[in-house]
C-alpha cells in the first residue's frame, strides 16, 4: 500500500469497510443489529428494523457491483486485448462497435435485459440464472464497452513505449508481449477501471430494482428503497430513505476517489 | 400522498398470461418476414399497440414523449446553472482549505441516484399539481448532470486561462471580460460539446425515475410500466424512439461542432 496515492488509499478502506461492516452486521450477526437500531422499524415491513434491511441490502448491492463491474472490466480487457491483436480494419471495425454499445443508456438498456430474462425463465429457459446472475450478467452486457476503450487507449499508449519495441525486435509475437510486457503494466489501470465500474454498476442495479423490475431476493438498496419508500406518508418516514441513501453515497464516492487516484497516479501509468 | 406509486406485486405480472402471448405474435409479428415493423405499422395506421387496458397509440405516445422532452428541456437550463455555479465555487475552492470538497460534491451527486431526492421531495409535491412535479423532476434530474458539467468546464477553464495566448491578450491591454468572452470561452466550448451527448442520455434516462416517483404520466412512466406489464411491443417502440431521439441530439451535436469548433472541420478535412 506504500506506493497508493493517499486519497485511493482512503477510497479502498471505505469500500472495505463497508464491505466487513454489511458483512458482520448484516449477515453474521443480524440479531444483534435488530436490538440495537436506533432508526426503528420500518412502517412498511413491521418485522424487520431499517437497519437489518439498510445493512442487508448493502451486502447484496455491493456483491452485485463487485461480480457485474469485474465481469464487465473482464470482457472489456479481452475485447480491447483481441482489438489490439487483430488491427488495422478489423479493429477500426470492433471500436465503432463498442462506441454504439457505449452510447447506450445503461438504465434502459439493463430494463430490457431484465424484461427479456424473466420472460425466458417464466418459459422455463432461465439457464440457471436467478435474478442475482441475470443482474449481474445484464450489468456486464451493459457495462464493458467503457473498460474496452480504456484499455485499448492504454494498450496503445504502452505498445509506443521503447521496452515494447525492444521485445518485439527480439522477436516478442504479439500474445507473448501482451502477455509479459504489457499486463504487468496494465494491471494497476485494470483495478482502476474495475472501481470505476463498481459504483456505475450499484447505481443502474439500485434504478432498476427501485423501479420494481428486478426481482432481487434478498433485497438491494434499491429494491428495499422501491418497497419501503410508501414510509415517507408517516411521521418521520425519512429515516427509512436517509440510512439507505448515505450507505449508497459512501460507496460510490470510496470506488470514486479509489478510481480517480489511481487512474491518475503516474507511477501507475507507465 | 395515495398518488405515490408504489410498485407492488400485482404491477409485476410475471406469469405471461394466454391474452398477453397472442398480443406479443399480433403486435410484433412473430415468424412473418419484416415482423419487426409491425409495431410501427401498427401505430401508423392509429391502432393501440399492447393489451387494451396497457396499451398505447402513437398519439398518446407522441403527447407521453413530448412530456418528457418539455421535463428534460427544463431541466437543460438548471443543469447548466448548477455546472456555472460548481465551476466558480470550485475554482474558489481549489486555492483554500475546501479543495477536498471539489472531489466529494461530484461524487456525492454522483452517488445520488435521482429516484432520492425524488423520493424526498416527493410527500411535498405530488398532490399539488400547478407544474410543481414537473418543475421537481427537472431540478432532481439537474444535479447530476450540472455538476458533471461544471467539473468539465471548471476543468477546461483552468487550463484555458493558464495558456500562453491569454497572457498575450491580458498584456496587450485586453479587460479580463474581454478575453474570457473573445478568447477563452470558444476553446472551452467543445469541452462542453463533448459532454452534451452524456448529459442528454442522463436527463433524459433520469426523467424516467423522477416521472414514477413524482408520479408524472409521461414517458419514463410509460417505458416502466409497459417492461413491468411486459408490453414488448410498447417496449419495442418506445426503446427505438428514444434511441432515436439520441441519434437526432448527437447528430445536431455534431453539427454543432461543425459550425463553433475549426479543429473539427480540419480534422475531417
Amino acid at each position: 500500500m506504500s506506493g497508493v496515492p493517499s486519497r485511493a488509499r482512503w477510497g479502498l478502506v471505505l469500500l472495505v469497510g463497508l464491505g466487513v461492516l454489511s458483512l458482520v452486521a448484516g449477515r453474521l450477526f443480524p440479531d444483534w443489529l435488530a436490538n440495537t437500531c436506533p432508526l426503528g422499524v420500518d412502517p412498511m415491513r413491521p418485522d424487520r428494523t431499517v437497519c437489518e434491511l439498510a445493512f442487508g441490502g448493502l451486502w447484496v448491492s455491493l456483491a452485485v457491483g463487485l461480480c457485474a463491474g469485474g465481469l464487465a472490466t473482464l470482457i472489456g480487457l479481452l475485447v480491447a486485448a483481441v482489438a489490439r491483436l487483430m488491427g488495422g480494419a478489423w479493429e477500426q471495425t470492433l471500436l465503432r462497435g463498442v462506441d454504439a454499445v457505449f452510447a447506450l443508456p445503461d438504465v434502459l438498456v439493463v430494463m430490457v435485459l431484465q424484461l427479456a430474462g424473466q420472460s425466458l425463465a417464466d418459459a422455463g429457459h432461465s439457464g440457471g440464472l436467478g435474478p442475482f446472475g441475470l443482474m449481474v450478467a445484464s450489468l456486464a452486457l451493459v457495462g464493458w464497452a467503457g473498460p474496452a476503450r480504456m484499455f485499448r487507449n492504454r494498450l496503445a499508449t504502452l505498445e509506443g513505449q521503447e521496452f515494447v519495441a525492444a521485445a518485439r525486435a527480439l522477436g516478442g509475437g504479439g500474445t507473448h508481449v501482451l502477455r509479459v510486457h504489457l499486463w504487468p503494466a496494465l494491471r494497476p489501470f485494470a483495478l482502476a477501471v474495475f472501481l470505476s465500474r463498481l459504483p456505475t454498476a450499484i447505481l443502474t442495479e439500485s434504478t432498476v430494482s427501485f423501479f420494481g423490475i428486478a426481482r432481487m431476493e434478498p433485497m438491494s438498496l434499491g429494491r428495499y428503497l422501491g418497497t419501503s419508500y410508501a414510509a415517507l406518508i408517516y411521521e418521520g418516514g425519512s429515516r427509512v430513505v436517509l440510512p439507505a441513501w448515505a450507505l449508497l453515497v459512501l460507496l460510490v464516492l470510496g470506488a470514486s476517489l479509489a478510481s480517480q487516484a489511481l487512474s491518475a497516479s503516474p507511477r501507475k501509468a507507465t | 400522498m395515495a398518488m405515490l406509486p408504489l410498485t407492488t406485486e400485482s404491477d409485476a405480472k410475471r406469469q405471461v398470461s394466454p391474452e398477453l402471448a397472442a398480443s406479443y405474435k399480433r403486435d410484433l409479428g412473430i415468424g412473418e418476414p419484416f415482423g419487426f415493423l409491425r409495431p410501427w405499422e401498427k401505430l401508423l395506421r392509429g391502432e393501440r399497440l399492447g393489451t387494451s387496458a396497457q396499451g398505447i397509440t402513437g398519439d398518446e405516445l407522441a403527447r407521453k414523449l413530448s412530456g418528457s422532452v418539455g421535463v428534460g428541456l427544463m431541466a437543460l437550463p438548471l443543469a447548466l446553472a448548477w455546472a456555472l455555479g460548481f465551476a466558480l465555487v470550485r475554482t474558489q475552492w481549489r486555492k483554500g482549505r475546501w479543495a477536498a470538497l471539489g472531489d466529494i460534491v461530484p461524487a456525492l451527486a454522483f452517488g445520488t441516484p435521482v429516484f432520492i431526492p425524488a423520493l424526498l421531495f416527493a410527500p411535498a409535491v405530488v398532490e399539488r399539481g400547478h407544474m410543481l412535479p414537473e418543475l421537481t423532476a427537472a431540478l432532481v434530474t439537474s444535479i447530476w448532470p450540472g455538476i458533471f458539467l461544471g467539473t468539465l468546464v471548471g476543468d477546461s477553464l483552468e487550463t484555458e486561462l493558464s495558456r500562453d495566448y491569454v497572457r498575450t491578450a491580458l498584456g496587450k491591454g485586453l479587460a479580463p471580460s474581454t478575453v474570457l468572452r473573445r478568447h477563452v470561452l470558444p476553446n472551452v466550448l467543445p469541452a462542453l460539446l463533448d459532454a452534451v451527448g452524456p448529459v442528454a442520455t442522463t436527463l433524459l434516462a433520469g426523467s424516467f425515475a423522477a416521472e414514477r416517483v413524482l408520479g408524472l404520466p409521461y414517458f419514463g412512466q410509460l417505458y416502466v410500466l409497459a417492461v413491468l406489464n411486459k408490453q414488448v411491443a410498447v417496449v419495442v417502440v418506445a426503446t427505438t424512439t428514444f434511441a432515436s431521439l439520441l441519434v437526432v441530439v448527437s447528430l445536431g451535436v455534431e453539427v454543432l461542432r461543425h459550425v463553433v469548433d475549426p479543429r473539427s472541420r480540419e480534422a475531417r478535412a
